[in-house]
């Protein structure tokens, strides 16, 4: 491409870039800024704001629900998705597509709709609310992001080295163990960090559907609603930083490429 | 048998393999909604819910916030429409720019896929609050004496927010659909004298219709559901049909007409998205 399509192209992409970068930048800037506004000119850096976020009752506690949240949703969606991923590969790719798109519904519907339809549910059942639900709640879109990302490393493994491995006198368990499992081994574990950053991320479900008590993203979301302190740049730099290292991390070791 | 791997181990169990996803999906997507669907027609009584049998809801749900359903239609396809024409540009420079740009590009909209949802929504408020960044910069520049006040809590600042962090979501599919593109085609048209502009519209916009619909529509549904934007940068003036939904299973108490809501929203949702990639469909064509 070349030309003024391409130019337009460059100059649109510079505006994109901007549009998805300088929100974060700014937040992560002014949460080391010592005046009591996040704005300019910008005075000096600071971690009053941090030691202010420290002393804020609920925050430990809100720090270690998310953790255990979301830790116990990424491994279970890593072995659950993972199982899926490999009964999938074994269907032609025509009917895995057809599968996968289906158990993905839930990461297009609106998140408000799974999330009080989940209340509804909980509440009916008999199961009430609590990190039970908030877990299940966060199956329920992490599960088709390990099945797409494993299930897409599985089909892009060539089926002679396991023929191979098999031709040489080894047992399915062990060339499950000793091949398959090697080489999909880094997805699954990429694939249980983005589940993790997408857990940890999450709010609108789980404010539906944790009853009481707070996860990272319902204490930030309560401290939005009531102040507009520099503390709030600081939380959610910590936000940043967390999910955005855990994903980072995770598309690295799946090298998924969209 | 058609499939590639691991042969051999619990060769004829597949389904076993994908029950625990397939229970996932449907004990917690299904079952809740298809509950949400039969409590849509029911009613309320003085602070409980009771079984019935009415479309009373429904009528609600369209004659009270029939505003607010059609303006969230419109604001999501604004939306939508301004995250596709977005990641057409830089899924374009993804896939023609030189090799490492065009990684670094790919792997920085990958990341922004994930991560602090509500803190890129808030940050808008830090950029366009009175007290912003842009009001204060101008402030300090001497371009402006007051601040100006309609930047936040105006639907400008809701489109903004929402494309901020939907634009992920628009570029992977425009970016896929452009790989499978081979320089080859473009050449050959090019060889022939296809100017870029032609090059453009003829040749590489037709080949990833698919992608681009697909960006539109992602974009387009997780708008129209999303009701966190509207509340932290829309203020009371950008009423947005979600923001209405969630207080009825909250401070209002009416499950009932929330459900009913909740199921309009994605009817609405299905038809406007619908007609919008029929439409793009022939005019990408």
């Amino acid at each position: 491409m070349t030309g003024w399509p391409m130019r337009l192209a460059r100059i649109l992409t510079v505006a994109s870039v901007i549009l998805l970068v300088a929100p974060l930048v700014l937040l992560i800037v002014f949460a080391f800024t010592d005046r009591g506004l996040a704005n300019f000119p910008f005075e000096g850096p600071s971690l009053r704001w941090w030691r202010a976020l420290l002393e804020e009752p609920g925050l430990g506690r809100a720090v270690r629900t998310s953790l255990t949240v979301s830790l116990t949703a990424s491994v279970l969606a890593g072995v659950v998705g993972t199982l899926a991923a490999i009964g999938l590969a074994r269907l032609s790719a025509r009917k895995a597509g057809i599968v996968i798109a289906v158990l993905a519904l839930p990461i297009v519907l609106p998140p408000l709709l799974q999330a009080v339809a989940l209340l509804a549910g909980a509440s009916a059942s008999g199961f009430g609310l609590g990190l039970h639900t908030v877990i299940g709640a966060h199956l329920l879109f992490t599960v088709p992001f390990v099945i797409i990302v494993v299930h897409g490393r599985l089909s892009g493994i060539d089926p002679a080295i396991e023929e191979a491995a098999r031709d040489l006198g080894a047992g399915p368990v062990r060339v499950f163990r000793t091949v398959t499992m090697p080489l999909i081994g880094p997805s699954v574990v990429g694939a249980m960090l983005i589940a993790f950053a997408l857990s940890i991320d999450d709010y609108v479900l789980t404010s539906f559907t944790i009853g009481g008590g707070n996860t990272l993203t319902t204490f930030v979301w309560g401290m939005m609603r009531t102040s507009a302190s520099p503390v709030v740049n600081a939380i959610g730099t910590i936000l940043i930083v967390v999910t955005m290292t855990a994903a980072a991390l995770g598309l690295r070791m799946t090298r998924y490429r969209g | 048998m058609s499939g590639t791997v691991s042969q051999g181990i619990l060769n004829d169990r597949i389904w076993p393999l994908i029950l625990p996803a397939a229970a996932v999906f449907l004990a917690l997507g299904v079952g809740p909604l298809l509950w949400m669907f039969v409590i849509s027609f029911w009613r309320v009584d003085v602070f409980r819910i009771a079984p019935d049998l009415t479309l009373r809801n429904y009528i609600d749900a369209v004659s009270l916030h029939g505003r607010a359903l059609a303006s969230t239609m419109a604001l999501g396809i604004a939306v939508a429409a301004i995250c596709t024409v977005l990641s057409i540009a830089v899924a374009t420079v993804i896939r023609f720019a030189k090799p490492r740009t065009g990684q670094i590009l790919l792997f920085l909209v990958l990341v922004t896929l994930f991560g602090g949802y509500l803190t890129k929504i808030y940050a808008w408020k830090t950029i366009l609050g009175n007290d912003g960044v842009i009001n204060s910069g101008l402030l300090t520049a001497g371009i402006i004496s007051t601040p100006i006040e309609q930047l936040l809590y105006s639907p400008a600042a809701v489109i903004a927010a929402m494309v901020g962090f939907l634009l992920p979501f628009a570029v992977l599919p425009v970016a896929g659909a452009l790989r499978a593109v081979e320089m080859i085609e473009i050449e050959a048209a090019r060889d022939l004298g296809t100017g870029p502009a032609k090059l453009f519209r003829l040749v590489i916009l037709p080949r990833i219709r698919r992608g681009v619909i697909a960006a539109f529509l992602l974009c387009f549904c997780l708008a129209v559901g999303d009701y966190i934007t509207p509340i932290l940068v829309g203020g009371g003036r950008t009423a947005l049909y979600g923001q209405m939904i969630a207080p009825q299973f909250g401070t209002l108490f009416n499950w009932p007409l929330g459900a009913a809501m909740g199921f309009t929203l994605v009817v609405a949702a299905l038809f406007t998205g619908a007609v919008c990639a029929a439409l793009l469909d022939r005019v990408l064509r």
